[in-house]
């Protein structure tokens, strides 16, 4: 078994060592940025945050009025990047998301059929609602969020980096909505529910949002310290038994294996690999943002549930018997040997 | 390559040992290294040599750490082999006698277990890796020192491995690791205590006295109370035993005398059959001292039947076409007959049957070739009695009887004495022989099964008028299996003996 250890000494003329204490550092100032206007939500911020740094992108489930639009907006401008928003509606159309080929007329006057960037060129780019818009205007973000790039009229043009989508989805008003396809649920890094505020936090967001003026968002990091961060990320060493620990939750999820007894019970379908490498790049960036530098079994342990629930895919026995992916994985989980 | 592959391949058609012990090999690597080799591979041993400078205080640290794990995995296994062994000088001390032979059995079984015990707890200790990850877990240091030991070949001081390294050691120094793996006697340890004290006890009696457990049982079934429980259940068994060695006695004897009976007549019979004429009347009445008079008595009728001027033939045809006619005087003829034939006809197929195995079993050998050659039987032989089957004037019916052999003749016979017909037109003597030994009327069925066995499985009687009609063939296959088995030379003594007491017993059944 292999394992990809970063054996230089530094990249971007700093060691490694420094750019990860300064990562631990610029992502803790981040997460305090984001303090100032999102009360609580803690692990949703964190969510966001590795997602960010791992290079993926974030489902965020949740009830209107918890913040989720507030928190990308936030997320925006703590890190200084562009920050688009798209509405999906059923009428949305794919143009409408990655742009149009349009006539244009030159300074000589010529018309010529010219590209119109669409709201996807962005870096942070909240897709509210997804699942309010068509299959064929959700298969539109696909190539974007796989290959940053999109294809309009045979050409291909590429996203800005970094590139982060967050959608969110309301799970509460589910007519007229169109389920996100597998494929498209299994390019989102995690999925991330946003909880009701607790007490405590539900008397700080009156507060703040009924008393005076909100607190200014600072910018803390630029898009090239982020992607130099996320090359910082891929350094973070893994012990055997750990990767191991990771292979053996993600195949216990194939109800195809006959020792999966519960998979094979409740789930269709099981985590593909890009589940495997979630928890992976997750763990590696969890323990950066932990001070540490090497990946732990409980950095996967506290990654698995928004990194692998909504990459299986439960079976009519399991809806039946009111089982969902979280408490699924839970009991899976629980019975993997860690060593 | 699988065993059997291996050793298909090494010397087609033939066993090879050598092959065989290679594969065996082969399967026990198999075994080894998916069972043990596996994590060793993936979870690198450290060499020391090769690692890193900055890891050799962490090394140390895990080579105590090792140490201590294996002696507590050494007493563990230890504590529970002891306890086995402990328990088994119990129940040696309790059961076995000789308690020194027993005693040195245990101790080389003791020895070679914790050799065995020694070699395996060697073979499965923690490597260094697996001693960190240990540290990790039971200190909360989230896979440090592990980490930090998978890199330890790797020199990287500046780089992310360097910064791992100190942040792992740095954790190390914070905190001692021996306090979490103490080298601890195993929870078994009071229980071992005690069965020490079980056994010194045990020793210590095992010098003057037996083995307890044996003494206990032995004063136990000489206590008056256990005497109490047991008496009454040993007598009842040792009464059910006498009466049940009683009752096969008393059988055995009872066969005995009937078989002795029974050869006794047969012999009179073949003497007086060989007499001439008059011996008939001996013979019933022999017979009827035996108590298997009416094929005896039949028989002879039959050849009475049979002879001088065919009226038995024709006789048993005009019976059989008067009871088709419903003829008062053949009905009334066929009554008279049978109740003259009385109790005796009442015998049953079995004795009937008994008497053939009788004659059987007499093993005359004249008699035999008699009868094998299809002649007239024994008491028939020339005599007037026999029906003059060789006399001339005899009518074609009679030729055809005697034509069918001497069986065919019997049956025939029997059978129109039983219909009650033919054998009042037979001779004077026959009738003189009747009134001499009044015989009551027979059963139809009985004399038709008694009589001729060939004709009779098709013939099928009504029991209250005496008539016959063609039927189903299912009331004779035992006479056919008797008579069939009677003509056979080679039957065992013990078997014949076996069906004539099956008949006998049938024949009291029926009574």
């Amino acid at each position: 078994m292999t394992s990809s250890v970063g054996t230089e000494g530094q990249t971007g003329g700093q060691p490694l060592g420094q750019q990860a204490e300064f990562l631990a550092e610029k992502m803790a100032e981040v997460r305090r940025e984001i303090s100032k206007a999102i009360v609580g939500q803690s692990e949703v911020v964190d969510g966001v945050l590795i997602a960010l740094l791992a290079g993926g992108h974030v489902l965020l489930e949740g009830a209107p009025g918890l913040g989720k639009t507030m928190l990308v907006r936030t997320l925006a401008q703590a890190v200084a990047q562009k920050y688009s928003r798209i509405q999906f509606t059923p009428d949305l159309m794919p143009a409408d998301v990655i742009g149009t080929s349009v006539v244009q007329e030159n300074g000589d006057g010529r018309k010529s059929l010219g590209f119109q960037p669409g709201p996807i060129f962005t870096n942070l780019l909240l897709a509210d609602e997804i699942n309010r818009a068509t299959p064929k205007t959700q298969s539109a973000l696909l190539e974007a969020m796989q290959e940053k790039q999109v294809t309009v009229a045979h050409t291909s043009h590429l996203l800005d980096e970094p590139f982060f989508v967050m959608a969110t989805q309301n799970p509460l008003e589910m007519e007229g909505t169109y389920p996100l396809p597998e494929a498209q649920l299994d390019r989102f890094l995690f999925k991330l529910r946003v909880p009701y505020p607790g007490r405590e936090d539900l008397h700080e967001i009156l507060d703040r949002t009924t008393q005076g003026n909100a607190n200014p968002i600072r910018p803390v990091v630029n898009g090239a310290q982020i992607l130099e961060m996320r090359t910082v990320v891929r350094t973070v060493p893994v012990a055997p038994h750990v990767q191991e620990y990771v292979v053996k939750l993600t195949l216990a999820t194939h109800p195809e294996n006959p020792e999966n007894l519960l998979a094979a019970k409740y789930i269709r379908y099981g985590s593909s690999p890009r589940g495997a490498q979630t928890l992976i790049l997750g763990g590696k960036v969890r323990a950066l943002l932990d001070g540490r530098f090497n990946v732990s079994l409980d950095d996967i342990r506290t990654l698995m549930l928004p990194a692998l629930r909504h990459r299986i895919i439960l079976n009519f026995e399991a809806q039946a018997d009111g089982r969902t992916p979280d408490d699924l994985l839970e009991e899976i989980a629980g019975k993997i040997c860690t060593k | 390559m699988s065993l059997r592959e291996k050793i298909k391949l090494a010397a087609p058609g033939e066993f090879s040992g050598t092959a065989c012990l290679s594969a065996l090999r082969d399967v026990w690597r198999q075994v080894v290294s998916s069972d043990l080799q596996k994590p060793l591979d993936l979870y690198r041993d450290l060499d020391p040599q090769q690692c890193s400078s900055e890891l050799q205080d962490l090394l140390a640290t895990l080579k105590i750490i090792r140490q201590r794990i294996f002696a507590n995995s050494l007493l563990r296994s230890g504590a529970r082999w002891f306890m086995w062994l402990m328990i088994a000088l119990i129940a040696a001390a309790l059961v076995i006698a000789n308690f020194g032979g027993a005693v040195v059995s245990i101790a080389v079984l003791a020895a070679v277990g914790v050799l065995a015990i020694l070699a395996w707890t060697w073979r499965v200790r923690p490597s260094n890796y697996e001693t960190a990850r240990r540290i990790d877990s039971a200190a909360g240091l989230k896979d440090r020192l592990s980490t930090a030991i998978y890199l330890g070949g790797i020199d990287d001081p500046r780089g992310i491995v360097g910064e791992q390294r100190k942040d792992a050691l740095a954790r190390l120094i914070a905190l001692d690791p021996r306090r979490y793996f103490p080298v601890e006697l195993p929870g078994t340890g009071r229980r071992a205590a005690a069965l020490v004290l079980v056994v010194s006890g045990l020793f210590a009696y095992r010098i003057h006295h037996s083995p307890p457990l044996v003494s206990l049982l032995q004063t136990t079934a000489r206590s008056p109370l256990v005497q109490s429980l047991l008496t009454p259940i040993a007598h009842a068994m040792e009464k059910d035993l006498q009466r049940t060695l009683a009752l096969v006695t008393r059988k055995q004897d009872v066969a005995g005398e009937q078989a002795e009976r029974a050869d006794a007549a047969n012999t009179d019979d073949l003497w007086k059959s060989d007499q001439g004429p008059g011996s008939d009347e001996q013979k019933n009445s022999a017979d009827a001292n035996a108590s298997d008079p009416p094929q005896d008595q039949m028989q002879p009728d039959g050849n009475q039947e049979g002879d001088p001027s065919g009226e038995a033939r024709q006789s048993d045809s005009n019976s059989q076409s008067q009871e088709g006619k419903g003829d008062d005087s053949s009905n009334g003829n066929s009554q008279q007959q049978s109740e003259q034939q009385g109790p005796q006809g009442r015998q049953s197929l079995g004795q009937s049957l008994m008497q053939a195995l009788k004659n059987m079993l007499s093993n005359s050998p004249g008699q035999q070739s008699n009868n094998r050659a299809g002649q007239q039987p024994p008491n028939g032989q020339g005599t007037p009695q026999a029906g003059n089957s060789q006399q001339p004037g005899q009518t074609e019916s009679d030729k055809r009887g005697d034509s069918r052999g001497n069986s065919d003749a019997k049956q025939k016979a029997s059978q129109t004495a039983s219909e009650g017909a033919g054998s009042q037109l037979g001779s004077k003597e026959l009738s003189k022989d009747q009134e001499a030994h009044p015989v009551n009327a027979v059963p139809d069925r009985v004399a038709l099964e008694a009589g001729s066995y060939k004709e009779q499985t098709g013939m099928k009687i009504a029991t209250e008028t005496g008539a016959s009609q063609l039927a189903d063939r299912g009331l004779a296959p035992r006479q056919d299996a008797v008579i069939n088995g009677s003509e056979q030379e080679n039957i065992p003594a013990r078997y014949r003996f076996y069906v004539q007491r099956y008949f006998e017993h049938a024949d009291n059944g029926t009574h």
